[in-house]
């Protein structure tokens, strides 16, 4: 379990038509008791979107809290909570592919030539129409290496069968005690022609951070 | 030439029935196309700008469904709507859609700014239906949106995309609504559905009305030639043209529309006449004793047919090539088909017949007479021919004070473009067509892209002004832009009474802001039809419950005024601007086309009859058969559109025939020395029954597309019946009044180099004006045919 982190991530959108949208973001992250994880984002670039913030309080059994703060506007708003199928900033990753599924929301198999070439082949389908539409998906294939267990490529499928979405994981970063957290993916939205890119900087663990800077009036210093 | 057909004639005949089968062949790999805005050629700017706004935001061509019900917030109707909605949203070929599920309510709750759906659940008790009526009736992205203010129609619009064919997408959605429908009434409208309807119907009347018109056309040939081997000649010409013409379809590229469907019917009207001539001379030279060989028959039947024919055709292609000065690419299209296919009937029937009539010969069974009688032809002509010698002044008088009252209706004739009226008023798609024009703002859009720094608030403000100004012009129905949701957003951000509640922010980083506000809450597509990924491009879409060509140029006028100022490009486009360049090309193709048919036509009668006076002469019943028509499409309010477009070309190339054969019988009359008297009543009692029968036999050929799906095209049937009615008075009654009163000189002229064959200064038949054009043998006691000339 990690405990606290730190790390400036990058954001990029490209549009089919080249047009892109960039987001810089530095976000620290702790976990507290009771299966909560809090998060305090901070824009750094574009330029007229600096100084915005945002406190994200990640709750196990209950709604999650998102807190924005706005300088320009001299507001801070919560906004709703997040469905898992929606949208993370607009880019293609889903809410849900920026944490790790629950596993009982899915049913899986191992599907042909799994086991071979040093990777496993898992076949996900949503347990239940309900979650289908949680997650947005019909069914997610994802290789994952034998050796390393970790996740290389994820292909989607839309409820037509067809397959929509890849999330390809490039790179890792060593994380304490042997484990490895993803530092850059891609998504790429293959209906719509348009790709994300998410790459994680500066990471650094167990950094020593105070309770008191997961707090709504934190935002707006 | 004779000599040329004689010898070679195997081949003639070989060459054209391979020519005919070979193009005929392509016919079946032909696509249709039932893009109207593909009639506007890609480099005319309406199209242009429209691609530059298409490129950036997407087609927006959009499927509207419309659930009626005498109150739509029902539980059960709800439902059911979810369901298609729900189904819908996982279609791979569905972009977007708007639907009271997907419709937001943004707002401030306890410090939270919410987008929200508007309907979370299904309202199941009273309470809750009336709370979501007022929350529907209050929410501008929903009133008269995805909800009717009537509250008895609901709508969901989805944006089709590219990524599936869209027949195979309409499929789908036909499939969902007829597995979910209840009680409500579905109706199914947009450009994507008005597409398909189209595309059936194309297919519809080609394999109905070309058949139908086939049929007419053989039940006329059987009654006017008699045998069905004469009538095998001219009718195997029209089947071998309309398959030359038709298979230029696919051999060029293009693709079948609703007026390509045209080109088949005119050549099945028209193609057969030069050969109803040559096939109606030869009956009657075949019973001629001095004719003694296949050869001399040919031979004579070519030096008295081939330069009338020549001339009737080429005046008939010169009439019907005015349309390639239209800038409307169908009409062009048409007029080469059209164009096309006459030359190939012309040139076979100069060569081919012969050649058919050459290896049948002089041998035979007898003719069987034809079934057309000629009494009462004869006391019509007469009749006629007594009111021209006697009053040929006032029959002037009267047609032209009948062409004045006429023609005064040309001040109310009007252009239409628009694509819904090419349907009959009960057709489902023109129904729902109405329904959203008067309850969800109009399917017909205008597009204006604004590029530049888009979270600049000069550039906002400036969205918002001419949003909140086009909102308020006639005929607008509704208008969609950016600017919108910054306000929505402002009011959920600021409380009311708040100096920037309901406003657009002052800085650059407050909009920058309000987007990221919501890009952490909503869908990453929710404004991608407003404004591109990275803020430099907007769009503003403004629908229009009265697409008419006046609304039209106001709002394009008042885009203009208000963005003269605007530190952005502008960038006017949509598929009403396009209609709106699409009706001026009309008008200006109109007028090209005709002023092209007139001269050249002018021009042919001109070197026809070796007169200036004589080619103005000929043209006077097209010029005035041209404005009858106009006044008549105004009075009745039969609109110019792609097809009635087409109408005068093809009736001055058509009527032109009757002009010269009148002209030309009298002429010849003349020339054997009859007095202009004597002249008129002999060319209308025998030319004039052939003309009629000829005008009839084009009509008849027409007549099928009066039954067409397309109400353009049933106008075209109706007005070309007229307009070749009005030739016909033109030629009969107009042109003989004129000769009678103004004599001019020209008649006592020879118009080509006068070859008297021996069998013809035989018998002292009047050549060309006996079977030449009458099409039927001549009527029996009429004096040139019967009576020597002195």
């Amino acid at each position: 379990m990690i405990n606290s982190m730190q790390a400036t991530i990058s954001l990029s959108i490209v549009e089919k038509n080249g047009a892109s949208r960039n987001r810089t973001i530095a976000m620290t992250s702790k976990s507290f008791p009771g299966g909560v994880e809090k998060r305090l984002i901070k824009f750094l670039e574009p330029a007229d979107v600096r100084g915005t913030a945002m406190l994200i309080i990640d709750n196990k059994d209950v709604s999650d809290e998102i807190w924005i703060y706005l300088p320009a506007l001299k507001r801070t708003r919560r906004i709703s909570s997040s469905e898992n199928s929606r949208s993370f900033m607009s880019s293609e990753f889903s809410n849900a592919d920026m944490g790790s599924p629950t596993l009982s929301d899915f049913r899986s198999r191992h599907l042909e030539g799994s086991g071979t070439n040093n990777r496993w082949i898992i076949e996900s389908i949503p347990a239940d129409e309900d979650k289908a539409d949680e997650y947005g998906y019909s069914r997610k294939v994802s290789y994952v290496s034998m050796d390393k267990y970790q996740v290389s490529k994820m292909d989607f499928y839309n409820f037509d069968g067809e397959h929509f979405k890849t999330i390809e994981i490039k790179e890792f970063h060593p994380m304490a005690e042997g484990k490895h957290m993803v530092s850059r993916m891609l998504a790429t939205n293959l209906i719509r022609g348009r790709k994300s890119e998410i790459v994680f900087d500066n990471i650094s663990d167990n950094v020593k951070v105070e309770d008191s800077f997961f707090t709504v009036q934190n935002l707006e210093r | 030439m004779t000599n040329f057909v004689i010898k070679y004639r195997w081949l003639i005949i070989s060459l054209s029935i391979i020519a005919g089968i070979s193009m005929g062949i392509l016919i079946p790999s032909s696509e249709t196309d039932p893009e109207i805005r593909n009639a506007i050629p890609a480099h005319m700017q309406s199209r242009i700008e429209t691609d530059k706004i298409e490129k950036e935001f997407g087609v927006q061509d959009m499927v509207m469904l419309l659930f009626t019900d005498s109150m739509i917030l029902t539980p059960d109707n709800l439902k059911n709507i979810r369901d298609i909605d729900r189904a819908i949203a996982k279609l791979t070929g569905v972009t977007n859609r708007i639907s009271p599920f997907t419709v937001k309510e943004i707002k401030s709750s306890y410090d939270m700014m919410v987008a929200d759906p508007l309907i979370k659940r299904i309202p199941e008790d009273n309470e809750s239906i009336e709370k979501l009526k007022t929350g529907i009736l209050s929410n501008n992205f929903a009133r008269d949106i995805v909800i009717s203010s009537d509250l008895t129609t609901a709508a969901i619009t989805a944006t089709i995309n590219t990524s599936e064919r869209e027949s195979v997408t309409l499929g789908k959605i036909d499939s969902l609504i007829s597995t979910y429908q209840a009680d409500e009434k579905v109706l199914k409208g947009g450009l994507p559905y008005i597409r398909r309807h189209i595309m059936d119907d194309v297919k519809h009347d080609g394999v109905f009305l070309v058949p139908m018109a086939l049929i007419i056309m053989l039940v006329v040939l059987k009654l006017s030639l008699g045998q069905w081997k004469s009538v095998f000649m001219p009718f195997s010409v029209v089947l071998l043209s309309t398959l030359i013409s038709m298979g230029l379809i696919p051999l060029l590229g293009w693709k079948l529309s609703i007026i390509s469907l045209l080109a088949p019917i005119i050549l099945i009207a028209v193609a057969n006449n030069y050969g109803i001539y040559l096939v109606a001379r030869y009956q009657e030279l075949r019973m001629k004793d001095d004719i003694s060989s296949n050869a001399d028959l040919i031979r004579e039947l070519m030096r008295s047919l081939s330069m009338p024919i020549l001339f009737s055709g080429l005046t008939t292609i010169a009439g019907i090539l005015g349309l390639l000065t239209h800038s409307i690419i169908p009409a062009k299209q048409g007029g080469v088909l059209a164009a096309t296919g006459v030359s190939a009937a012309l040139f076979m029937s100069l060569t081919y017949i012969p050649a058919l009539i050459y290896l049948r010969g002089k041998n035979g069974k007898g003719i069987k007479p034809a079934r057309i009688t000629t009494a009462g032809f004869r006391k019509l002509l007469g009749g006629l021919s007594g009111l021209v010698v006697n009053h040929p002044g006032k029959i002037i008088a009267g047609a032209l004070l009948l062409t004045l009252v006429i023609s005064s209706g040309i001040t109310l004739l009007k252009i239409e473009t628009n694509q819904e009226y090419f349907f009959p008023k009960n057709n489902p798609v023109r129904v729902a067509s109405k329904m959203i024009n008067e309850k969800f703002g109009g399917s017909q859009t205008v597009s204006v892209m604004i590029a530049g720094d888009i979270k600049d608030p000069v550039v906002m403000k400036g969205i918002d002004s001419l949003t909140r100004q086009l909102e308020k012009n006639d005929g607008v129905g509704q208008v969609f832009s950016i600017s919108q949701a910054v306000r929505e957003m402002s009011k959920a951000i600021y409380s009311d009474g708040e100096d920037e509640y309901d406003k657009i922010p002052d800085s650059r980083e407050s909009i920058a802001q309000m987007f990221e506000l919501y890009n952490m809450s909503g869908d990453p597509d929710d404004f991608s039809q407003m404004m591109n990924l990275d803020n430099t491009k907007a769009h503003i879409l403004i629908k229009l419950s009265d697409p008419s060509a006046g609304v039209i140029k106001d709002v394009r006028a008042e885009i203009e005024n208000i963005t003269s100022g605007f530190p952005a490009d502008i960038t006017i486009g949509g598929y009403a601007i396009i209609m709106a360049e699409m009706a001026r090309s009309l008008i200006k193709g109109q007028v090209r086309s005709l002023a092209f048919a007139l001269v050249a036509v002018l021009l042919l009668l001109t070197i026809i009859f070796r007169s200036l006076r004589g080619g103005l002469i000929g043209i006077i019943p097209l010029a005035s058969s041209v404005l009858i028509l106009f006044g008549f499409m105004g009075f009745t309010g039969i609109k110019i559109d792609s097809a009635t477009a087409l109408l005068s070309s093809i009736m001055i190339g058509v009527g032109v025939d009757f002009t010269i054969q009148y002209i030309w019988s009298f002429h010849n009359h003349r020339r054997h020395g009859l007095s202009y008297e004597e002249s008129t009543r002999a060319a209308l009692t025998i030319i004039g029954r052939s003309i009629i029968i000829n005008a009839f036999t084009v009509m008849a050929g027409f007549l099928p597309l009066v039954f067409s799906g397309f109400m353009s095209i049933r106008f075209f049937g109706y007005l070309v019946i007229i307009s070749i009615g009005s030739c016909l008075f033109g030629a009969l009654v107009l042109i003989p009044a004129i000769i009678m009163k103004f004599r001019p000189g020209f008649l006592d002229r020879d118009f080509i180099k006068n070859k008297h064959s021996k069998y013809e200064k035989r018998d002292h038949n009047v050549n060309v004006s006996t079977a030449a054009f009458t099409g039927l043998r001549p009527a029996a006691g009429c004096r040139p045919d019967t009576e020597p000339v002195a």
